[in-house]
């Protein structure tokens, strides 16, 4: 009895507590409610580093970086070859719909309005600045790819009425994308805050994003309409007109003009060896005032990546496996001026085209280059973290019956010759083995110099680069180069080149040809060479799929050590130039992957979207 | 544990029973018997292209979804597709062959399996094109004329490969002409490829003539030529 009286007692207590607790009406544990998140500033700074992180790229350290190895500047040397076997480019291959990502952000700016009640008018308008500084971004990422997209600016609500047709908006113009991407960066400028960040956006990421924006927007109007066929489409979802070119060339040397002007970013030139200040320039995330907008990581807090893992040099690698992924091609090696101004062939035969030239030492075919080459390309007789990169392809022994060189070759890394020297590098290269290179060079730029950063268990937290100056004085020099500036143009340009290497006021002239090599052999691998290529409609000539264009086809570099004792080129070096022995398919990109062609069940789902031309 | 196990193994059991179940569920939809074949043809012979770069389109109106089904032109410049019988519209892609655009719909009307005739107007054809072997070397000779003046010449190569599907992707060496070294059009022209040892070796290779026209991107060949080298 007593017992039974203890239970009621409990039950009572239970169900009376319970009431008074309103216990049906507990705060969930698991979800986060609106009112919540738009109230509390960390947990919007939170929402905002993941659509930081949802930025789309088509190449970065994480996000499509093989790719690298799938244009000009680089191929592949690791295994499957894929990247050196690519027919055509399909055209979804740039491919890009993420309105989920572009909802995400309209929800946010929306809500924060709606529920930010304890917000002071401040925060506000600086977070809703800050998120649409990211869909002005996400829509640069549409707009280059796909030509005009529909602008979705607000959050679009079904009512189930059996007729979704009232939520199919078709595409906006090409130009009226840019326009908006313009217009709101120009608007949110000043309320961004985040002054000094270069990770987070601020006045000067969003004049850069305007800067690169309107350049790609000026020069599609440009060049597109010097086509021999421009690519258009009636509605003009794709192609601008051409009278835009000069307007938006103009904003865009304006937006630099702010940036180089404020005197908030320097070049990085702080190290007195200029190769490896340039790798600097672009791996130094602290005392760094070149890099304006870049996306971080962290070993410490598990937010890192496997990108040196699969690209250091062979001989330098930590782990068992992988390396050597991305191996720069001779082509851009090439692209490297002398100092003197002059091309940057290499010189590996004698004018007349008779005998090797001899090199004392391996380096020294490479001496008097650009010293950004350094700082991008480990080439034979040089270093990676203190360790020499040890690149000999084999050794020439001479046969004085046929008065000819014979190669001789090893696919035995860091096998010795009969002669006691060297036969093959630890490094290679080698002709048919994966996991080294086959071009004869290796990537420096973004491979990590810490030491373990190539292993599988710790990995690199080396950041990317998303905007830096170096790149927004590039897009002044071609802005104003086209608009008729030719003066600040040659001002902006030699600027940069002298951080390489050549003396002030190295160009006395300029063309764009010249200004296009420069900006291929400033931002090699940033993700800029085929979107270059693509808005100044040169791709389909640059890579026209044809085997006797040496711009489509990836050339090697082969080092060798000469055999022949008692002559005075014994032991020295010569070089030959070759196709690379695993590339397949010269590179070929067709009209119609100048805008990439948009989903079927995209079209199923609003008929109105215009197909892109030529698909 | 063990009869949480044995649950998920009967689960498992019924899944699978399932799936052969409805796998031996014949499909409602009987798979498309008629046959559309046909022939890009300029002056009633086909027109050589690229292997997989040139394709038409097909559509079908009538049916909720409007997709077009792109049907892949060969490179001696035939083609077909499976389809269901019906009415179907046959369109010229623009800027895709090396041919004048030319976006007039051939309306199509299939009942069983049908031969068509796609007309197109190139930019250049070959005319009289012969091929000789030399001394580790192809040489081919023709003509080339230009039928539409709308657009220029940008080159013509020679492209030998070692199987009969030879174009700019798949070629074992090539020879190439640019168009301002060929001025006069009245004259043929002779194109010389040297045969690398590998090539030369060999018991034969296939040799094929292609012209690029400016401003278009794909070329338009010649029939791939077998050339007995020993």
């Amino acid at each position: 009895m007593q017992r039974f009286t203890k239970y009621i007692l409990a039950c009572l207590i239970l169900i009376l507590s319970g009431c008074a607790e309103q216990w049906l009406d507990r705060k969930p544990q698991n979800i986060i409610l609106e009112e919540q998140v738009w109230n509390d500033t960390k947990m919007i700074t939170g929402l905002l580093a993941n659509y930081y992180d949802r930025l789309p790229a088509h190449t970065s350290l994480t996000t499509g970086w093989a790719e690298f190895a799938a244009y000009d500047e680089a191929m592949w040397s690791n295994n499957d070859d894929g990247r050196n076997n690519i027919v055509s480019y399909p055209f979804d291959r740039w491919r890009l719909w993420d309105y989920g990502l572009i909802r995400d952000i309209n929800l946010a700016i929306e809500n924060i309005e709606t529920f930010g009640t304890s917000l002071s008018a401040g925060q506000k308008a600086q977070f809703s600045a800050e998120f649409r500084f990211l869909r002005a971004f996400v829509y640069f990422e549409l707009v280059k790819r796909m030509g005009g997209v529909p602008l979705v600016t607000k959050q679009l609500i079904y009512d189930f009425n059996g007729d979704p047709s009232y939520l199919q908006q078709p595409r906006n113009k090409e130009e009226e994308v840019y326009d908006f991407i313009a217009s709101e960066l120009d608007a949110i400028k000043e309320q961004l805050g985040n002054d000094g960040s270069n990770t987070r956006a601020n006045k000067f990421t969003a004049m850069a994003l305007k800067s690169r924006a309107m350049l790609y927007a000026g020069s599609i109007a440009k060049y597109n309409n010097l086509m021999a066929s421009p690519i258009s489409t009636p509605g003009g979802e794709v192609g601008i007109p051409a009278s835009r070119a000069a307007d938006y060339y103009a904003k865009s040397l304006a937006a630099s003009e702010e940036i180089i002007n404020s005197g908030k970013y320097s070049l990085y030139k702080t190290n007195p060896n200029l190769g490896e200040n340039f790798y600097d320039a672009i791996t130094k995330k602290s005392a760094n005032a070149e890099v304006i907008l870049a996306q971080d990581y962290l070993v410490s807090k598990d937010k890192r990546h496997g990108f040196t893992y699969d690209n250091i040099a062979r001989n330098v690698r930590e782990d068992n496996l992988s390396s050597s992924s991305i191996t720069p091609s001779l082509n851009l090696v090439e692209d490297y001026e002398y100092l003197d101004g002059t091309p940057g062939t290499l010189k590996t035969r004698n004018a007349a085209n008779t005998d090797y030239v001899y090199y004392d030492k391996m380096e020294d075919v490479f001496a008097n280059k650009d010293a950004r080459l350094y700082g991008t390309v480990i080439y034979p007789g040089t270093s990676f973290r203190g360790t020499p990169v040890q690149i000999q392809a084999g050794v020439k022994v001479w046969n004085n019956a046929s008065g000819s060189f014979q190669n001789v070759e090893s696919n035995t890394l860091g096998a010795t010759y009969d002669d006691g020297g060297l036969l093959t590098g630890s490094s290679g290269p080698q002709r048919s083995q994966t996991e080294v290179t086959n071009s004869g060079f290796y990537l420096r730029k973004y491979v990590d110099q810490t030491a373990m950063s190539s292993t599988r268990g710790i990995r690199s937290d080396m950041w990317w680069v998303r905007f830096r100056l170096g790149e927004i004085y590039l897009n002044a020099a071609e802005a104003a180069l086209e608009t008729g500036k030719t003066a600040n143009a040659l001002k902006y340009v030699n600027v940069v080149r002298e951080r390489a290497g050549f003396g002030a006021n190295s160009l006395k002239t300029l063309t764009i040809e010249r200004l296009q090599n420069e900006r291929r052999v400033e931002l090699a691998f940033e993700d800029h060479r085929v979107w270059d290529l693509i808005r100044w409609r040169t791709a389909h000539e640059v890579w026209n799929g044809n085997a006797s264009n040496p711009d489509a086809v990836i050339y090697a570099l082969y080092p060798y050590r000469v055999v022949r004792p008692g002559h005075p080129t014994h032991n020295k070096y010569v070089f030959d130039k070759l196709v690379a022995p695993r590339f397949r398919a010269p590179r070929f990109f067709q009209m119609g992957n100048y805008y990439s062609s948009i989903d079927q069940a995209i079209i199923d789902n609003n008929p109105k979207i215009v197909r892109n031309p030529f698909h | 544990m063990k009869t949480k196990n044995r649950f998920v193994n009967q689960i498992l059991g019924l899944l699978a029973l399932a799936t052969v179940l409805s796998a031996c569920e014949k499909d409602n939809r009987a798979e498309p018997k008629s046959v559309l074949k046909g022939r890009v043809v300029f002056n009633g012979e086909p027109v050589g292209v690229r292997s997989n770069g040139v394709q038409l389109e097909i559509w079908q109106r009538g049916y909720q979804l409007f997709t077009k089904i792109p049907v892949y032109v060969n490179q001696d410049g035939t083609f077909s597709a499976s389809l269901f019988d019906g009415n179907y519209k046959l369109v010229r892609l623009r800027g895709n062959g090396p041919w004048v655009d030319n976006t007039d719909t051939i309306d199509v009307q299939l009942s069983g399996t049908q031969e068509l005739d796609v007309p197109v107007q190139p930019f250049f054809v070959f005319e009289n094109e012969t091929y000789s072997k030399g001394e580790g070397k192809v040489n081919a000779t023709f003509n080339l004329k230009q039928i539409n003046t709308s657009r220029n010449l940008e080159r013509v190569n020679l492209y030998i490969g070692t199987t009969t599907i030879v174009d700019p992707n798949n070629n074992a060496g090539n020879a190439q002409e640019v168009a301002a070294n060929i001025t006069d059009l009245t004259k043929p022209i002779t194109l010389t490829a040297t045969l690398s040892a590998a090539l030369a070796g060999r018991d034969y290779v296939y040799a094929r003539i292609g012209v690029k026209t400016s401003g278009v991107g794909e070329m338009l060949f010649g029939k791939p030529q077998k050339i007995m080298l020993k």
